[in-house]
């Protein structure tokens, strides 16, 4: 746990555990990520001082560096240059919510670049978005009625049931991983949700950022 | 198309030997799990461990999606290129 992180007491949404996943004020992962991380595996042992117990795997390390969300970040702040171009700036309701459905596929594809394709679910989001966006309202209906009796019946008669029946719903969540074995689906899903946070790290930060210069228009000294 | 076979669940006596490797895995996955670093107790069932990850992520995508709206209505809002060159600046910082 980052000692940045938990001393300056800031509101900040898991941060017992995410070390970096502070959802205001994206400086403070400057002031926890060490150094000169610019990718290294060192990033992770230097910057904590603490040993943690578990080892977090190297390949889940980059997402939290700085030099990743920064490259993130940059393509981020590009692509919604374009987003706000293209679309004409029409007062409708409709338009607001097609224009930050825009902007959250424009930061999933920038998502799925920085991952380089190595990921499973990367490379689904980069092939085709489609049908995600379709599927996924239908299936949060029926899922939080029935699968908590559905659990504890399941439970009872093994564990393999219970398991298979979440690790389904869990294949759902990340895209392309429907038909994954368990070890691979695990595999994607850790990686997934690292990049996830940092994803909502680095959208906080521009976030913050595009909101402290436009209230302040006045060149504000930085 | 993976041109992996699904062996996703074997009923046969080598589900043992998956079972362990599953459990690995689960305590891996519990290691990112915010909740599991508070607690960091080793009898957290495999089954919790996938609960705990399927909320997480839907947590996490609801974050993105709130992000996505208050980007938008910043970008709405915002006209001049000025500040987006004061974005890049304070990120770059």
């Amino acid at each position: 746990m980052r000692a940045v992180a938990r001393s300056d007491g800031s509101h900040a949404i898991w941060t017992e555990a995410s070390e970096g996943f502070v959802s205001e004020g994206g400086r403070l992962w400057f002031g926890m990520a060490i150094s000169n991380a610019e990718g290294e595996s060192a990033a992770k042992e230097g910057g904590g001082g603490r040993k943690r117990k578990r080892r977090e795997e190297p390949s889940l390390a980059k997402w939290r560096t700085q030099g990743e969300q920064r490259t993130y970040s940059t393509k981020l702040v590009e692509a919604l240059r374009r987003v706000r171009r293209s679309p004409p700036s029409g007062a409708t309701a409709t338009t607001d919510h097609a224009r930050s459905r825009a902007v959250r596929e424009a930061a999933d594809r920038a998502l799925a670049v920085a991952a380089r394709g190595r990921t499973r679910w990367s490379r689904a989001i980069l092939s085709g978005r489609t049908l995600k966006r379709r599927i996924r309202p239908s299936c949060f209906r029926p899922k939080p009625v029935g699968s908590s009796a559905a659990a504890r019946a399941a439970a009872e008669r093994g564990k393999p049931a219970t398991l298979e029946k979440k690790a389904r719903v869990l294949g759902r969540l990340v895209p392309g991983c429907r038909k994954l074995s368990l070890p691979t689906l695990l595999e994607e899903v850790s990686d997934y949700i690292a990049a996830l946070e940092m994803q909502v790290r680095a959208m906080s930060a521009i976030a913050d950022a595009l909101s402290a210069a436009s209230s302040a228009p006045a060149a504000e000294p930085m | 198309m993976s041109s992996r076979r699904p062996r996703s669940w074997q009923p046969s006596s080598a589900s043992r030997i998956t079972d362990e490797q599953i459990n690995d895995l689960v305590s891996k996955l519990q290691a990112v799990l915010p909740e599991a670093r508070i607690r960091r107790s080793d009898r957290v069932s495999a089954a919790k461990v996938l609960q705990e990850t399927c909320n997480y992520i839907r947590s996490l995508h609801r974050e993105v999606d709130d992000l996505s709206e208050r980007l938008s209505e910043l970008l709405a809002s915002t006209e001049s290129s000025s500040a987006q060159a004061a974005i890049i600046r304070s990120l770059l910082m």
